[in-house]
Parts: C-alpha cells; sequence; structure tokens
C-alpha cells in the first residue's frame, strides 16, 4: 500500500485530485478580475519543468483528464492541451543547463498563455463556437499572471509528486545527453 | 526520471491520439464516457464537498472584503426597483390569472401546471469558457437532463449533467446552448378612439336623448381594467378615462384583449377578442454566445403578418413536442436587430431576463417533452 503511495503517478492523482476539487469550490468565488485560476494547467506545467517531457505530458493528461470529467467542455480537449503544455515545459527545460526560480515562473506563465489560448482554438476546430473571443486576451494575461506566481508553490509540490530527491535535482538532466 | 520505457515522440503522440479518440467519442454521444464521467463524479463528490467546508469561510472572507462596496450599490438599486414594481405587480397576477383561463379553456399546457424543484446554486464552473453552474438537487428528487432551470425573472439553463445529489446547469448564455424560440413584439400604445350612438326615448311629458359613448382602446396585448362609459342628456359627448391607468399598458404584455364597455351600466365589463388584433409571433432559435456576447435568436421565419421585429420586443421558449422547455418561458427582450443580406434573414441580440451572474436560487421544472418523456 505505502509502496502504490509512493508511485508518481498515484501522488499525482492524489494531488490533482485536490486540486480540482479547489478549483472548483474556492477559486470559483476567489476570482481575479473575473477570471479563474487554472492551477492544474500550473501543475501540468511545473511538472514538466522539474521532471522532464515526458512526465509533463502524463501529468498533463492525466490532470486535464480529471478537469475534462467535471466539466461540459468536451473529453479530452484540456487533456490534449495541457499534456502538450507538458510536454513544452519538460522540452523547454532539457534545453537548459541550470532552472533558476525566476526563469521557471516566467516559462509557466508563458506556457499558461499559450495553452489557453490553444484550447480556444482546438475547442472551435472541434465546433465549439464562441471561446475565440475578445476576452480571451484578458483570460490569458490573468492565467498567465498567476500561474506564473503558482509555479513558487507547485515546482515543489511537483517534485514531491515525481519524488525528485535533492541529488537528482540538482545534477543536470539526463536528457541533456540524449 | 524515467516513468515510461516507451520513447517520448511515441508517448506523447499516443497522449494526443488518446485525447482526439476521447473528444470523438464524447462528441458523439457515447455512453463509456458518460458511465466514466459518472465514475469519476462518485470519486469526486465527496472530495469535493470536503474542501467546500473546509474553504468555506476563506470564500466568505474574500467575498466580504471584495464584494462588500458592490452589495451595497446593489441593494439599494434592488430597494428602488421593488418600489417601483410593486404596482405594476399586482397587474401582472391578474393579467396572469386570465392567460391561465385562457390557456385551460383551449387545452393548452402553461407553466403552472408543471411541478418543480427549487436549488440552491452551489458552484459556478471552474472553467474560464464553459458557463454553468451546480445546484444542490439532483436525480433523488426527479431532476433529470434536459429540464428547464428557471427563476423568477426567467430562463436561467437547462441541466445538463445529473448525480444523485448535484446537476450542473448549463446557462443560457453558454455556447452549447440553444431552445426553440418566440419573438413577439411588444404592444403599441395608441391613443383611444371613441364612436357615438344616439338613442331616443319619449315619455308623455318630456323627450330624453341618450348618448352613450364607447371607448375602444387599440392596444394589443393588454387587458384593461375599467369600463369607459358617459350618459349625457342633451349635451355634447364627454369621455371619462379616469378608469384607465394607461401607464399600466405599457408594461403587459400577453395577450390580446380588447374590453368594450356596454352602453348601459348595469352588466360588468365584457371581454371579446379579435382575432385579426392578436400579436403575431415568429419563431427562432435562441444560442447563448459565451460572456462577452449577447444572446442571438436567429432562423426567424419570415411571416408577413407579424411585419418587422422592433427592439423590444419579447422573446419566449415556444414549445413543442421536441423541445426541452415548456411554452411561455421568458428569456428576454431584443436589444438589437443585425439584419444580414440574402436569405439568412435577421439576426436578434437579446438582452436575458434572469440576471446569470449573481444567482443564488433556481427552480427546475420537472418537464419532459413527449419525445422523450419516460413513461
Amino acid at each position: 500500500m505505502i509502496n502504490l503511495l509512493n508511485r508518481p503517478v498515484t501522488r499525482l492523482f492524489l494531488v490533482g485530485l485536490l486540486l480540482l476539487a479547489v478549483q472548483t469550490t474556492l477559486l470559483t468565488e476567489m476570482k481575479f478580475f473575473g477570471i479563474i485560476a487554472q492551477l492544474l494547467l500550473a501543475l501540468s506545467i511545473t511538472t514538466g519543468l522539474v521532471g522532464g517531457s515526458e512526465s509533463g505530458a502524463l501529468a498533463g493528461f492525466v490532470l486535464g483528464l480529471m478537469f475534462d470529467l467535471v466539466l461540459t467542455s468536451p473529453l479530452g480537449l484540456s487533456a490534449l492541451v495541457y499534456a502538450c503544455a507538458g510536454w513544452g515545459a519538460g522540452y523547454f527545460h532539457s534545453r537548459t543547463l541550470a532552472n533558476p526560480k525566476w526563469l521557471d515562473c516566467l516559462v509557466t506563465g508563458i506556457l499558461s498563455g499559450v495553452a489557453t489560448f490553444a484550447l480556444a482554438v482546438v475547442a472551435n476546430v472541434i465546433g465549439v463556437e464562441g471561446w475565440l473571443s475578445g476576452r480571451i486576451i484578458k483570460v490569458i494575461i490573468v492565467v498567465a499572471c498567476v500561474n506564473a506566481f503558482s509555479a513558487f508553490v507547485f515546482i515543489p509540490i511537483s517534485r514531491w509528486c515525481l519524488a525528485i530527491r535533492r541529488e537528482q535535482r540538482i545534477s543536470p538532466p539526463a536528457e541533456l545527453f540524449l | 526520471m524515467p516513468v515510461y520505457s516507451v520513447s517520448r515522440r511515441r508517448s506523447i503522440a499516443i497522449l494526443a491520439l488518446t485525447s482526439l479518440l476521447l473528444m470523438t467519442l464524447d462528441l458523439q454521444g457515447n455512453s463509456i464516457v458518460g458511465g466514466v464521467r459518472r465514475l469519476f463524479g462518485a470519486i469526486f463528490e465527496p472530495v469535493q464537498g470536503s474542501v467546500r467546508v473546509v474553504t468555506r469561510p476563506i470564500e466568505n472572507a474574500w467575498n466580504g472584503i471584495t464584494n462588500y462596496g458592490e452589495l451595497e450599490a446593489e441593494n439599494q438599486r434592488l430597494q428602488d426597483q421593488l418600489d417601483q414594481q410593486e404596482g405594476s405587480f399586482i397587474a401582472a397576477l391578474a393579467t396572469v390569472r386570465d392567460a391561465q383561463e385562457l390557456l385551460a379553456l383551449n387545452g393548452i399546457d402553461n407553466l403552472a401546471d408543471i411541478s418543480s424543484v427549487t436549488a440552491q446554486v452551489i458552484g459556478d464552473s471552474a472553467s474560464n469558457f464553459s458557463q454553468t453552474v451546480e445546484i444542490n438537487q439532483g436525480s433523488k428528487r426527479g431532476l433529470r437532463v434536459g429540464m428547464p432551470v428557471v427563476n423568477a425573472a426567467g430562463l436561467v439553463g437547462k441541466i445538463t449533467w445529473v448525480e444523485e445529489n448535484r446537476a450542473i446547469v448549463l446557462l443560457a448564455n453558454d455556447v452549447l446552448f440553444g431552445a426553440p424560440v418566440q419573438v413577439v413584439n411588444q404592444a403599441e400604445v395608441v391613443p383611444p378612439t371613441t364612436s357615438t350612438t344616439t338613442t331616443s326615448s319619449t315619455t308623455t311629458t318630456s323627450s330624453t336623448t341618450t348618448t352613450t359613448s364607447t371607448t375602444t382602446i387599440p392596444v394589443t396585448g393588454t387587458t384593461l381594467f375599467g369600463t369607459v362609459t358617459s350618459t349625457l342628456v342633451a349635451s355634447p359627448t364627454t369621455v371619462d378615462l379616469s378608469g384607465i391607468d394607461f401607464d399600466r399598458l405599457s408594461t403587459t404584455t400577453i395577450g390580446t384583449i380588447v374590453t368594450i364597455a356596454p352602453g348601459s351600466t348595469s352588466a360588468g365589463p365584457s371581454t371579446t377578442i379579435d382575432i385579426n388584433n392578436l400579436s403575431a409571433a415568429e419563431t427562432g432559435i435562441f444560442r447563448g454566445r459565451g460572456l462577452d456576447a449577447a444572446p442571438i435568436v436567429e432562423f426567424i421565419d419570415q411571416n408577413s403578418r407579424f411585419g418587422e421585429v422592433r427592439v423590444g420586443a419579447l422573446i419566449f421558449t415556444s414549445g413543442g413536442s421536441s423541445s426541452l422547455a415548456p411554452r411561455g418561458i421568458v428569456i428576454g427582450r431584443v436589444i438589437k436587430i443585425v439584419e444580414r443580406t440574402g436569405t439568412s434573414g435577421a439576426v436578434l441580440e437579446v438582452r436575458l431576463s434572469a440576471r446569470l451572474q449573481s444567482l443564488n436560487f433556481v427552480r427546475v421544472l420537472l418537464y419532459q417533452p413527449v419525445a422523450t418523456a419516460i413513461p
């Protein structure tokens, strides 16, 4: 049982479930300029930043799928976009030698904005019209800013989820040598 | 940290393809997807409930800090609105009663006949794009997917997901919301016209001429409360209009009843319905367009009797055997008419009657159309 709980996927699922509950209760009331922060997207990206592109893609897929399951939007839409965002974060991580905190926050913010825009574009492609409107600019800016700041909190959480130890963290990523 | 043994590119490709497959299945209404949603809902509900209890004080504190000034101003505005509407409410009650009697006489269902369940809104959408709310009643109280949700002002949305003790309501301004509607032009108030008939009666001692004036007020969609009569003896005709409250005429909108006072004062006002003067209604499709755009009505039939749609025209659900909403639920008013070239017809922009941003209690009508009703 302990072994099961220590597995990255299990930890990620449990943390995701908790964040999803916070997102669907507290954050629907605590809006920033009328926009809801996207915690699951932030966690997907930070998981990619600390664990690499594969971990980021898997985390994004699982978290996005969980989010889709409680929304009325098509199932798989957030999963696709979050997986791509997590993969993108991991790809960025593999291209840098050092990841200072400010850079992680900046990348989280930028990728959050891009993912929010991509979400509306993909929705439009599959026939859900109306998401691509003037309001999306405000949504992108607010989500990017909030997620950038939340990266300070989510990067340690992601490390815990992926069970990354200190010695692994301070060594260069394995992808660097591929 | 190696999580997968498969190659990086293959893993992202598999995840992307899985997502696309899920989207396709969901858009086709696959029952497996519904089952998965239901299963996840069962796992998630207790977690969400616990988190809601824990975070409620934080929510309240946040709302207290950020919305206090707004709430105070809103309270003042609502108080003013309440005072203004008190008078017209009494008139509306009488009109509603008349309308219900007429509907009953004609064997037409009306909203008063439909059972409903009152529910409290307990959560908003967690997405920045979907317009949904969560309510605290579910299948245990008879709620089903597709049932219309209303509040005192009008249509709020429809149920799109039901669990045992909660349900998700898709709001009327969501891009996925659509409903067949009727567009009814508001009545125009025309100044009253007076026709005069003269009768004579003779006695042995004197001759008296009695002039009876009957005032017909050609207002469509209005019930007049009061009779207009005057009895004069050998004098020019005068008309007493004090019995009519013309202010009320502009606010009453349903039905077309013209009250004509009889010449004598013995009987009460008689009511006749002039079919030719009934308000014509156009049908169309109502569609939400998200938070930052007004909902629209499109695909409006061209009916020569209806004429031009005017700004301020009322939008109601049209009902029908396949419509998810019964006939007669108020949706809103036309605020803008966008003409389009060709055969596509005009598009009407609508202001919703219900304020969807501040919902608290709503009513779910336990209505299912004939086409989908479970026996």
